[in-house]
Order: C-alpha cells, then structure tokens, then sequence
C-alpha cells in the first residue's frame, strides 16, 4: 500500500493558549475524498490552518506527516509545495494584485485558460485578488487557484457557505475535475479533504470517508452520507448522545 | 543621447529620459548647462527659460506670481541665483498631443546646487502630458536640487505632470510648485520616487476654478536613511471644482510625513484624500497628515489614511499557493505602490506603470 498522503498523529493545537485540537489522528490516503463534519466553532478550520502552518496556529503535541514528511520545520510555502493547495472559507482581499497576476505566479496547470471559462472568471482577472467579490465569485476564485496549484491534496472549506446552489454547481464541478473524479478510485492522483457544517456539498461531491469532528477530535468515522442522515435527523446533539452510548458500552 | 557615457546613460534612463522614447519635445540640463531643448510639433514650444524671457516681454510679469518669491529661503535662493535656469513651456490653445514632452533635470557635480525655475503655459482647450525626470548622476555624493515650476492652466485645457526623481542618498531637494487650473480644466500631477534621498521636501499648491480638476498621486519608496516630507494642497475656488489626492508610501526604514490638503471654499466643491502607508521595518515612520477645510456647507470632502505592515493574513494566504515569503512580499508591495489614475490616457498609464517598474529599487529589502 503507498503511504498515506497526510498522516496525523495524536495531534494537540492551540490558538492563542487555547487549545482547539485535542488529540486528533487521521490518515488520508492517495484517491481518497475526506469529509469532516462538525458544528460551527468545533475547531475544523483549524485543523486546515495548521496543517498549511498558517500563523497563530501552534502544535503543542503530536505530528503532521505529508508524504510521509514531518512539517514541523517546514515553512508555509514549503508545506504548499509539498503539494498542499487550500480554498480558504474568507479569503483576504488582496489591493494591487490582479487574479491575473496571481494566477500566473502560481500556475502548474496547462489548460489553466479552460478552467478560467469554465468558472466565468474571464472578467475578473483584471480585478484585484478578492476585491468586491460575491460570495459565490470568492469560491470561484478559490476553486481556479486550486486548479492553478493542482496540487495532491485539497483542503476545502466551507465550500457552500454564502454561495448560491447555481455556484455550488459550478464550484462542485471544478473541484471533481481537479480530483479526477471521472477516473476509477485506484488511479485517481488526488486527495481532498472538505468541511462541511452544512453537508450540502455531498450532493455534488463523492465523499468516500466521513469523519464526524467535536470537542477538537475526531469522534466517528463512517460513509459519509449515512453520517450526513444521521446529523440530519439528529443534529450534532445525536453523536452526543452516541459517543455516550459507546463510552458507556466500552 | 550618444555623448553620453553608458553610466550617465542609465541614470537619465532611470528617471525615464531615454533617447529611445519618442517625444513631442524634449529638455536637458546638465548642472548649468542646457544641452537639449526642442520641440517637434506645431503649436508647442520649449526654450530655455532665458531665451524666452527675451523672446516674450510678458513673460517677466508672470514669474513668481504664483509661487511667491519670499515663500522660503530655498524659494529665495532661486528668485537671487546667478544663473537663470529652467524652461519655458508653452502649448497653444486648441492643441492637443498626446505625446509626452520628456524634461530632465541632472546634477553632475559633487556639492553643486541646481537652481530651477520652469514655466508651463497651457492654452485654452490644449491638451500636453509632461514626463519630468530629476536626478544626480552615480559619482555625485551630495548636492541640493531647488526647483521652482509655475503651471498656468487655462480654462479647458488639460495637463498631466509626471515628475520622477532618483537622487543620491547625500542629496537634498526642495522642489516649489503652485498650479493655477482654470475653469473646467484638468490639472493632473503624478510623482514617484523610489530612492534614498537626504531630504526632500515639497508640497504643491493647486488652485481650481469652476469645474476644474486637479488631482495628485504619488508614490514614495524610501529606503533607509532617507527623509521625505512630501505632500500636496489643494484650494477648490470655483464652482463645482474638485479635486483628489492619493499617497501609496513604502517605508524600508526611511522617514516619511506624507500630506494632504484640501480647502473648499465654494459651493458644490468635491475632494477625496486616501493616504496609505506601508511599513517594512522596524527603523523609520509614515507619519500621514491628511487635512480637511470646508469654507461652505455645500461641499462633499473625504479622507481615509493608513499605515501599517504588510498583512499577517494576506502574506499567509499568498504563500499558502506555494509563493515563497520574499516573492509573496514584493507582489504585496508592488501591487500597493501600483497606483491606477482614472483620469489618465491609456497609452500614458501604461508608460507610467513601466517606468515605476524600471525605477523600482528594492535593493535594501
């Protein structure tokens, strides 16, 4: 079996002194998509800012392996170019910076100019990077980024959060395209991570493995639709209720 | 340009005097010396300053009145100097060229002081863009620049200003300039400098009749060990005048107090200030000084200021695409000093853009 693509193991984080992340693993392999749930404000973010090192993020405990690499003495850039690429849920607006300009810093992709039609984004190269954007025209941008990096691993988050079901659309399709999702499980190159609060990307995208995230870990792993019908019939109060049950079983 | 060592060469082509580009008209002085001053177009005329005060009676009574003669001491210095340096530019009324005039200004000798006084006549309905490049030449340690410059703006007409300067980290420079924009005309004045300078300090004075315009943008980068005190007044007199004033400042350790003034003293006055700064070390300070005066309460003037560091997050985001820090903080700072100007030709703006790239220097960062 190959090594995993991003290796977590016992994983402590916190921001400023508080700590979010409480022992966490979690192994993504090559192909797979990954989809983390969890309320608002458990910490999911966090665990995409940390893996990329973002500042105000600190590892108190426990290890990143990115192809079987430990981040710890890896600067952002370099962990990016390890093959990490992530669509941020608020992007900053970035003045001077074109998407243009941008696009072409960063680009690995060669039909990177398809993409751009695509996504409707021929409009907004000349505009500076996130500048007066929509909702739904910040995920475009982010979607085309990823798609300009096409990088081995996806971290998506909040994908569908202030975007309109039209973008969902268009943004779903991208981010299938980038993980070759046409292509059978065992050749696809690239992974994903997604987090979602919602789920409603999972009527886009073909999650292969939930993950349900509370109390800054992961607490249940799953299909991840069987998961999204659970949390809709039950909220996040449901897995409450059942890690209870479990931890009094065991 | 041939007679030119390839040293002297660079440094004029760092201030966008270069023989390559063409021109309308074109002007260089050497020191005292007038080495080039011609015109290739009907209906726009440049002479040195001596000749045309003898070619043109009237001419006397227009010096200094609108820079005054006992403004400061430096404004002194030039009204008593010796040498009677500067240009006279004049462009008739209906004329429009879209060519620039490129002027350049050069010191050559250590400790040489450089007294300018320029005159810019635009007529009635005439249309000129100037590019004026000031510098001091690689062997010159120290020296001081005074410049006086009065532009007369004559109803409907427009004139662009673009001044470059690249000085010598021992050199001071105390350029004085006060345009006189008439009705409905339009009065644009843009300035880059990015390089060390001992002290430069100025602050042009625009007077705006009805409906005219008159806007500033500059764009500083000061190195460490520089100082510069830069700024730019504006009275809306008229009618309806308006008036914008935009400052992108990057601080690598230099001194900086950028201004802005704006005065309404008449109905249905528009002016909007944005000064903006950036620093990148831990030496030197942008101290923004942005002013509002409202003389009537049907005027609409605005200002915004800032200054600070790049941004944690935006340098975060960028080099979490795989740029790395350095790279991810020249896009930050190119994309600041990039200034676009609404009002600008197209061809002009592109010109201007290349040129602040060519001059940029970031050698210190």
């Amino acid at each position: 079996m190959n090594d995993p693509v991003l290796e977590i193991t016992d994983l402590y984080v916190s921001v400023e002194n508080k700590e979010i992340i409480k022992g966490m693993n979690l192994s993504v392999g090559k192909g797979e998509i990954h989809v983390i749930f969890g309320p608002n404000g458990s910490g999911k973010s966090t665990l995409l800012n940390t893996i990329l090192k973002l500042p105000g993020y600190s590892i108190d405990k426990g290890e990143i392996k990115i192809k079987s690499k430990n981040i710890q003495e890896m600067t952002t850039d370099q962990i990016a170019n390890m093959g990490i690429g992530m669509s941020f849920q608020h992007p900053p607006k970035i003045k001077g910076v074109t998407l243009q300009n941008f696009l072409h810093t960063i680009n690995r992709s060669e039909d990177l100019n398809d993409e751009i039609q695509a996504l409707s984004m021929e409009n907004f190269l000349k505009r500076e990077l996130n500048v007066g954007f929509s909702g739904g025209e910040l995920k475009r941008a982010e979607v085309l980024k990823l798609y300009a990096q096409s990088p081995d691993l996806l971290l998506i988050d909040e994908p569908e959060s202030g975007v309109d079901i039209e973008n969902i659309a268009v943004i779903s399709k991208a981010i299938n395209k980038i993980l070759q999702i046409n292509m059978p499980n065992k050749q696809r190159e690239r992974s994903a991570i997604i987090i979602t609060h919602t789920g409603h990307i999972l009527n886009y995208i073909d999650a292969d493995i939930g993950h349900v995230f509370m109390d800054g870990k992961i607490v249940c792993t799953g299909h991840p639709k069987s998961i999204m019908e659970d949390i809709k019939k039950l909220g996040f109060t449901g897995c409450v209720e059942c890690m209870k049950r479990e931890k009094d079983v065991t | 340009m041939k007679h030119f060592d390839d040293t002297t060469k660079a440094t004029l082509e760092k201030v966008a005097f270069d023989e390559k580009e063409e021109r309308s008209a074109s002007f260089l002085a050497r020191d005292w010396d007038i080495l080039d001053a011609h015109s290739a177009t009907e209906g726009l005329e440049i002479l040195p300053i001596e000749t045309a005060l003898k070619k043109y009676e009237w001419l006397k009574e227009l010096l200094f009145t609108l820079v005054e003669k006992d403004k400061d001491s430096y404004v002194k210095q030039v009204a008593s100097s010796d040498v009677l340096l500067g240009y006279f530019i004049r462009i008739k009324a209906g004329v429009k060229i879209t060519l620039p005039v490129y002027t350049c200004y050069m010191i050559n000798t250590d400790k040489f002081t450089q007294c300018t006084h320029n005159i810019v006549i635009s007529e009635e309905d005439s249309e000129l863009h100037l590019i004026n490049g000031c510098t001091a030449n690689a062997h010159v340690v120290s020296g001081q620049h005074l410049g006086v410059t009065e532009y007369f703006i004559k109803d409907g007409a427009t004139l662009t200003s673009t001044m470059i300067h690249s000085w010598g980290k021992e050199v001071e420079v105390y350029p004085r300039s006060v345009a006189h924009v008439g009705k409905n005309a339009k009065f644009i004045s843009n300035y880059v400098a990015m390089c060390s300078v001992k002290n430069l300090q100025m602050n042009p004075l625009a007077v705006i009749e009805e409906s005219g315009l008159g806007e500033f943008y500059s764009v500083i980068y000061a190195p460490e060990d520089s100082k510069f005190d830069i700024g730019s007044t504006v009275i809306l007199k008229g009618d309806g005048a308006s008036s914008e004033i935009v400052s992108r400042v990057v601080s690598q350790g230099g001194e900086v107090i950028t201004r802005g003034k704006i005065i309404g003293e008449h109905p249905n006055g528009r002016g909007a200030m944005a000064c903006n700064g950036l620093l990148l070390s831990e030496k030197g300070y942008i101290h923004a000084i942005p002013e509002l005066l409202g003389k009537d309460p049907h005027l609409e003037l605005s200002h915004e200021a800032s200054v600070g560091m790049i941004s944690k997050d935006e340098l975060a985001y960028l080099m979490a695409s795989g740029i790395e820090e350095d790279k991810a903080k020249s896009l930050i700072i190119e994309g600041f000093l990039d200034l676009k100007i609404p009002s600008l030709p197209e061809d002009l703006q592109r010109q201007i853009d290349a040129l602040i790239k060519e001059t940029k220097d970031f050698e210190t960062m």
